[in-house]
């Protein structure tokens, strides 16, 4: 069974890209990462919330902020449904190939 | 000969495979969409009805049902559909046919989709197919 929750959280662009400055950039805050990007500290902070519901960060009480991690265990789930897919649509081919030879 | 390729993008998870068929498209294109020989190679009891807005179910031998609706048909080149699959996930599939000097090139791209289109997954109550999205092509 894969979560639906890291799929969702990577299925939008946006949060795709707040998860990607945590991974390339390091540990942050809302604040530092709505610096960055054309979104408020408001969007960013819901953003958050669904990347940490996927478990794809982790967060660190910092004084009056909060700072995150990205966690890139739930990922191994993206990968094993590609693999399954993949897997599928292999077998499938192969039997259509047989069916026209 | 098989091509792999595995996509990470924003907003675009999708696994894609390319096989040359030795066969000319109008012969895999009956494959694809004919209720009589598409079971031949997809798993179990497969119907299709391939018109926009059609249904497509399969019930493999050893799991559950998977259904969806068939969203674009243009014999002889394309074929998209979106369904549910036996986990849950809504996704998309999109083949596309191509005649070359062997046979045919099918191109076979199974994408997630973003529950920004499909709204609420379904154990939340959202639809997992819109029909906005639903186009003709004769």
């Amino acid at each position: 069974m894969i979560p639906h929750e890291v799929f969702a959280a990577l299925a939008d662009p946006t949060r795709l890209e707040v998860l990607s400055r945590l991974a390339d950039g390091g540990p942050a805050t809302a604040t530092e990462l709505s610096a960055a990007m054309p979104i408020s500290r408001q969007a960013v902070t819901k953003h958050l919330a669904a990347l940490d519901a996927a478990g794809l960060v982790e967060r660190h009480p910092s004084g009056r902020e909060v700072r995150y991690t990205f966690d890139p265990e739930p990922l191994g789930d993206v990968v094993k449904w590609a693999e399954k897919v993949g897997d599928t649509w292999d077998q499938r081919l192969g039997r259509l190939s047989r069916s026209v030879e | 000969m098989q091509e792999e390729r595995f996509e990470e993008m924003a907003g675009d998870i999708a696994v894609e495979r390319t096989v040359t068929l030795p066969a000319d498209p109008g012969s895999v294109w009956e494959r694809l969409t004919d209720e009589n020989l598409v079971g031949d190679w997809m798993e179990g009891d497969v119907s299709i009805d391939a018109r926009p807005g059609g249904a497509i179910t399969m019930t493999p031998e050893d799991g559950a049902p998977v259904w969806g609706t068939v969203e674009e048909v243009v014999p002889r080149r394309r074929l998209q559909w979106s369904w549910r699959t036996d986990d849950g996930l809504p996704t998309q599939v999109e083949i596309e046919l191509e005649q070359v000097e062997e046979g045919t090139t099918l191109t076979v791209r199974e994408t997630l989709l973003p529950w920004t289109i499909t709204g609420l997954p379904p154990q939340w109550g959202g639809s997992p197919f819109p029909r906005a999205s639903l186009s003709v092509a004769a």
